[in-house]
């Protein structure tokens, strides 16, 4: 063990003079020196250092010419990608799609024809649209406020509302849906009404209604009652608040109460025509009093 | 100091000069290999080059001789490895020119090379870099990411190898 340590000092070259002569006495040590003579005889290949790096430079350079290899990126491509199939899908739907709608303004009705020649009628702050192009397929539409409809008869004519759909073949009907108010109204033939997970059909003279998401009791009406269409607007046990948004709706006005209980409930018409009249129709049967300042209504108790 | 950088043409020129023949020389133990040798020392070093922002100065040398290690691990098949000696190598006793002498020491020279071949990897490597390059143990173990008593304790096997396949101890 000593021994071998150090010999292994001696081969690295740790071994002073004086220390080599016990090491001369191991036995074999004489070939051990021979091993440790010869084996540093074997060649190695001599490296020309200066060429070899001269020889460095010129492939560090043709590397360095190639550049960095960048990977394709394939993210830049996606981003080209998504940027060409948004240009096709938006020209696609702005030339070929074409999405019709019609709206009114407040205090302003529209009638119109459908590509199929059905009628509708577009009450005050309402607005309708629909897909041009798949008319033909299907008669799909989407309504926002107040519509009467007379459907020519075909294929099926759905109008999709926030709150319901209806579904028909081809009669006359009227959708009202307004805030937290839906209404539909059957005036010829048969309406199928779609609302949240339930189905109601309307024969003529029927109407569905929800208010606040209550469905209504009352399920009957006159079909020769003057409507909106007759530039009149009728209610039957309906909230005053409804009244009242519905005057806003045809008179572009707007109309503020003090101490009024808004649910207090509503049956008769408002004409079209004449806001004194109109507020007159509402305000004496539930005794209250009104106050037109500029475009401003307010609506306070008699009394006070 | 500290902050020497390999991407440094200067710094980097330097250290390639300092190590490329050892460089080549341990690739040339693992495989005993003379044409390909020195093209794996170039690899690793245009390796260490492309890298240059990533190793530390200091570090570099292990780094180097890692590279070769990996380099050859991948590229070269292990195999039987012959060594040579140099043409005009002196024998030990220069003085001694009768002919029974010469021809003792060419057969010696002769087993010890089988010997040498015959040694494993790892003990090869590091008895001729001792015995070839004159590298301390200390200077071996830093390079190869060992223990000096690693290289000692492979030192001391190859010897002991090497006698025994000699004198057939």
């Amino acid at each position: 063990m000593e021994n071998n340590n150090n010999l292994l000092k001696w081969l690295n070259g740790e071994t002073s003079d004086e220390n080599l002569k016990p090491l001369k006495e191991i036995e074999g040590f004489k070939t051990i020196e021979k091993i440790a003579h010869y084996s540093s005889q074997i060649e190695t290949p001599k490296v020309d250092v200066s060429k070899a790096l001269e020889n460095l430079k010129l492939k560090t350079q043709n590397t360095a010419k190639k550049g960095k290899v960048v990977r394709f990126n394939f993210k830049q491509l996606y981003k080209y990608a998504a940027v060409v199939v948004l240009l096709f899908t938006t020209s696609y739907f702005l030339l070929f799609n074409n999405h019709s709608s019609f709206k009114t303004a407040l205090a302003q009705t529209k009638s119109f024809n459908l590509p199929d020649n059905s009628e509708v009628i577009l009450n005050a702050n309402s607005e309708i649209s629909y897909v041009q192009k798949e008319w033909g397929k299907k008669r799909n539409l989407t309504l926002k406020g107040e519509a009467y409809f007379k459907v020519q008869k075909g294929k099926k004519f759905t109008v999709n509302t926030s709150l319901g759909k209806i579904t028909v073949l081809g009669t006359q009907f009227n959708v009202k849906e307004r805030e937290n108010y839906f209404e539909v109204k059957t005036y010829e033939g048969l309406v199928r009404v779609a609302y949240k997970d339930t189905v109601v059909q309307l024969p003529k003279g029927s109407l569905f209604k929800v208010v606040k998401g209550v469905v209504g009791t009352t399920n009957t009406f006159d079909i020769y009652e003057k409507s909106w269409l007759q530039k009149e607007s009728n209610f039957k046990s309906t909230s005053l608040g409804f009244v009242l948004t519905e005057i806003e709706n045809q008179f572009d006005y707007k109309i503020e109460t003090t101490n009024i209980d808004l649910d207090v409930l509503y049956t008769g018409g408002f004409t079209h025509t004449d806001i004194n009249i109109a507020l007159q129709s509402i305000t004496i049967p539930l005794q209250l009093s009104y106050k037109i300042v500029g475009k401003k209504i307010t609506l306070f108790n008699y009394d006070l | 100091m500290a902050n020497k950088s390999l991407c440094d043409e200067i710094y980097f020129n330097e250290f390639y000069i300092a190590h490329i023949q050892s460089a080549s020389n341990f690739a040339y133990y693992k495989s005993a290999d003379k044409a390909s040798s020195l093209d794996l020392a170039q690899e690793a070093f245009i390796k260490i080059w492309e890298n240059c922002a990533k190793i530390e100065f200091e570090k570099a040398k292990s780094y180097l001789f890692t590279v070769i290690n990996n380099l050859f691990l991948n590229t070269i098949k292990h195999k039987k490895v012959v060594f040579e000696y140099a043409k005009s190598s002196p024998y030990l006793d220069v003085n001694n020119q009768s002919p029974d002498y010469l021809l003792e020491e060419e057969e010696f020279k002769e087993k010890l090379k089988r010997a040498i071949a015959d040694l494993t990897e790892g003990e090869r490597e590091v008895f001729l870099m001792n015995r070839i390059d004159g590298k301390k143990y200390r200077e071996i173990a830093e390079i190869l990411v060992l223990s000096q008593k690693a290289v000692e304790k492979r030192m001391s096997s190859a010897l002991k190898k090497l006698r025994i396949k000699i004198d057939g101890i």
